[in-house]
């Protein structure tokens, strides 16, 4: 035991005192991080269709009826998947599970909320105001109860804004991001049909704009918030978009790359680290320590020890410099737990190639080809739910793959519940991986 | 009991290949010094990586103090330090962080790694640069310090493959005398060169390896009985396409025994190097070739060799 910890702490000393290594290992990484960060921002951009999402209206006023029109338009109508349901703890079950994108939930009061004076207009008018025509005639009394309401309404709007719920899983990022588009178009057709009703009542009850009021200026608080985050305003309705979702964290580029990078330069790092087995023997130091009273097993998992090592410090370390700059990477706990099952994931590859290759140039060019190959279809370079489905199931033969995947999870805020399978599925690969490392290793040494 | 006994030691790489060791067997007892003599390629460090239990035997066994280098070759191990040719050791790690990683190898730990430590150190004056890279280190401190290494934990045995080979003169010379005080203390040494000097200044008995086949086993003395009395003379010619003609010239002669050349150097094996001199000048003049220098020897190991195989060492 103690042999194999000397093996591989002069592993990770030899490792860390090569200049060449640290700039693949930690600076490049960093610095594509931050590239990628600021090349794709929080930006999504994706042609999905049949996004399934589900609608729980409570509302009974006419206001959300147009929201149920955007959903249903030719134009979104191939993009979702409308489910109207009535039942919100079993709708938000199917958002926790990840069957659906997300769960749009209109309040009992939308309407009365986002545009109060219209129910005023009904109960004096005795109809619907969006009904109403310029050449619809009223009353001076109608008039005058019209533009008082308007006055009180106005007072009452800022501070009790309506708010549409979207409750979104972090199984769907792109998802959401289509389901949010979608309703902020919809609040903003709300918008212009409350401006028109106001320029009709106008002209319909002069009173109004003897307040000094413009329909301009009616309320400032309608506002898109994310994950309780982010707040623009978005039009001048009183109405709000809440995002929610199981965790309350969304995608972020930088949190993407920076797993995305660890895992595809930690891969850079093992494969080399494999090669060095080829260099040694190459060098005569293999030959020297197989002749030192240490069994060839020993050499060997100390050896492959020192390169998990090397990859666990090294992984630790762009954690804690990505985290420096904003990224998240899930719960601490979690994380180190993420960092080790892939270090070893991909050793298992870097022991692959080292045992089948014959020389170090040609480890090294298997290494960085093996490497490149599996960063491009894994989605180490763009999000990787942009792939074609058969891409995704494809990546998974790497290590890089279920990285991105577990980090993501991890990064959306779930926890280690969330992860096992994944955690199972990588070590499968990597028992897999090390079973044909190990023949090779047999072939070679004898 | 000898310290290292080889039986009829068959190596052979690919099964339809040539044997690289050809049923070869020598014993080395203890405290003794021997010197396993050959051209490149003659089988010298396979056999060394059969004994150092590096490679199995296609046939044949190998015994190291008693034990099986098949059989037991972990016990086989714990009596033997290694000096490859290669300089094998960590660039990047210390001179002391380079025989400590060796030591903790050989199974070495504690006090006794330490005192081991600070004696390597000593003994290749590198005490001063421990706590330096190897990296910086001339070529001549790093064989030094690749010695050292095989010496960790006092081996009964220690095997030296060609652990002069592309040094300068000075650390050569470090070298040999070093392997001599190590004799002198009573380690038992194993040492292939393909220098001829190098196996007579150290050896204590010499085994003469070509093509695989171990062609002499012996004393210097012993060996050099093998040729008589004859003597060599060597040629160095102005021209050195000259040799090969030169060397074909005289074998047809009576009073030559044997010639060899190559890199316009000739050498005659002669039965008395006076009576032969008229007749090697007369024959070189006579192919228009100049001879810059003569050198008469007394026999020696390039004559055994020449003898025994018709080439001279170095061909």
């Amino acid at each position: 035991m103690r042999k194999l910890w000397v093996l591989a702490i002069k592993e990770v000393r030899v490792t860390f005192r090569d200049a060449g290594a640290l700039v693949t290992m930690l600076a490049t990484p960093i610095a594509l991080t931050l590239a990628m960060a600021a090349a794709f921002g929080t930006g999504h951009s994706a042609p999905i269709s049949n996004i399934p999402v589900l609608l729980l209206n409570y509302d009974t006023g006419s206001m959300s009826h147009l929201l149920l029109d955007v959903f249903q338009s030719d134009d979104v109508g191939n993009l979702v998947a409308l489910d109207i349901v009535d039942d919100e703890a079993a709708a938000r079950e199917r958002v926790d599970a990840g069957e659906v994108a997300a769960l749009v939930i209109v309040p009992t009061d939308f309407s009365a909320r986002a545009f109060p004076l219209g129910g005023r207009i009904e109960t004096i008018l005795g109809v619907d105001p969006i009904t109403l025509s310029p050449d619809t005639e009223l009353t001076p009394e109608q008039e005058s109860r019209i533009a008082q309401a308007f006055l009180e309404t106005h007072e009452a709007t800022p501070d009790n804004p309506a708010i549409i719920e979207i409750y979104a899983s972090p199984d769907w990022r792109i998802g959401t991001a289509v389901v949010k588009s979608i309703v902020t178009q919809a609040l903003e057709m709300m918008n212009i049909q409350v401006q028109g009703i106001m320029q009709v009542m106008m002209k319909l009850a002069p009173g109004m704009r003897q307040a000094g009021q413009e329909p301009s200026t009616m309320a400032s608080g309608m506002e898109n918030s994310f994950g309780g985050e982010e707040r623009t305003t978005l039009s001048d309705l009183p109405l709000r978009l809440d995002i929610t979702s199981t965790t309350g964290r969304s995608f972020n580029w930088l949190d993407y790359s920076a797993a995305s990078m660890a895992v595809l330069f930690l891969m850079f790092a093992v494969t080399s680290g494999g090669r060095t087995l080829l260099i040694e023997r190459q060098n005569g130091t293999l030959p020297r320590l197989l002749v030192s009273p240490t069994p060839a097993l020993a050499i060997l998992v100390g050896k492959m020890g020192g390169i998990v090592l090397t990859g666990v410090l090294q992984a630790l370390i762009l954690w804690g410099a990505t985290s420096l700059i904003g990224a998240y990477w899930g719960a601490p706990f979690t994380v180190i737990i993420a960092i080790f099952v892939l270090v070893l994931s991909a050793s298992s590859i870097g022991a692959l190639i080292s045992a089948w290759a014959k020389t170090p140039g040609q480890a090294g060019a298997i290494g960085t080809a093996v490497t490149l190959v599996g960063a491009a279809l894994s989605g180490s370079f763009f999000e990787r739910w942009n792939l074609p489905i058969w891409v995704q199931y494809l990546s998974l033969a790497t290590p890089q793959a279920w990285g991105i995947e577990i980090f993501a999870r991890l990064q959306s805020g779930k926890g280690l519940s969330h992860i096992l399978p994944w955690l199972g599925g990588t070590l499968l690969l990597t028992c897999v991986y090390y079973s044909a490392a190990l023949l090779g290793f047999r072939r070679q040494f004898e | 009991m000898p310290l290292v006994e080889v039986r009829k030691l068959v190596k052979r790489y690919a099964p339809d290949g040539p044997n690289a060791v050809d049923d070869v067997s020598f014993d080395v007892h203890e405290g003794e010094m021997f010197g396993l003599l050959g051209p490149n390629g003659a089988g010298k460090t396979t056999a060394l990586s059969v004994i150092s239990t590096l490679l199995t035997p296609t046939s044949g066994t190998v015994r190291v103090n008693g034990f099986d280098t098949q059989a037991s070759p972990m016990d086989v191990r714990r009596n033997i330090g290694m000096v490859p040719q290669d300089l094998a050791i960590y660039n990047d790690l210390t001179a002391q962080e380079n025989l400590r990683f060796w030591g903790e190898m050989r199974g070495l730990h504690g006090d006794e790694l330490k005192r081991e430590i600070t004696e390597k150190l000593e003994l290749t004056d590198l005490s001063d640069r421990a706590k330096d890279r190897v990296q910086t280190f001339s070529g001549g401190m790093k064989r030094r310090l690749n010695l050292a290494i095989g010496l960790l934990g006092h081996p009964r045995l220690v095997m030296l493959d060609e652990p002069t080979v592309a040094i300068d003169p000075q650390s050569r010379r470090y070298i040999l005398d070093w392997v001599k005080q190590m004799s002198r203390q009573g380690v038992t040494v194993l040492y292939t060169t393909h220098y001829m000097e190098e196996a007579q200044e150290l050896s204590d008995r010499i085994g003469i390896i070509d093509h695989g086949k171990l062609i002499a086993l012996g004393t210097l003395d012993a060996l050099t009985q093998t040729v008589g009395e004859n003597e060599t003379l060597i040629l160095k010619l102005s021209q050195e396409a000259g040799g090969a003609a030169l060397s074909e010239a005289l074998q047809s002669q009576e009073t030559i025994l044997q010639t060899s050349a190559s890199d316009g150097e000739v050498v005659v094996n002669v039965t008395s190097a006076e009576a032969a001199l008229p007749l090697v000048v007369s024959q070189a003049s006579s192919l228009g070739l100049n001879i810059r220098t003569i050198d008469i020897r007394e026999p020696n190991l390039e004559t055994v060799f020449l003898h025994l195989t018709g080439r001279a060492l170095r061909d």
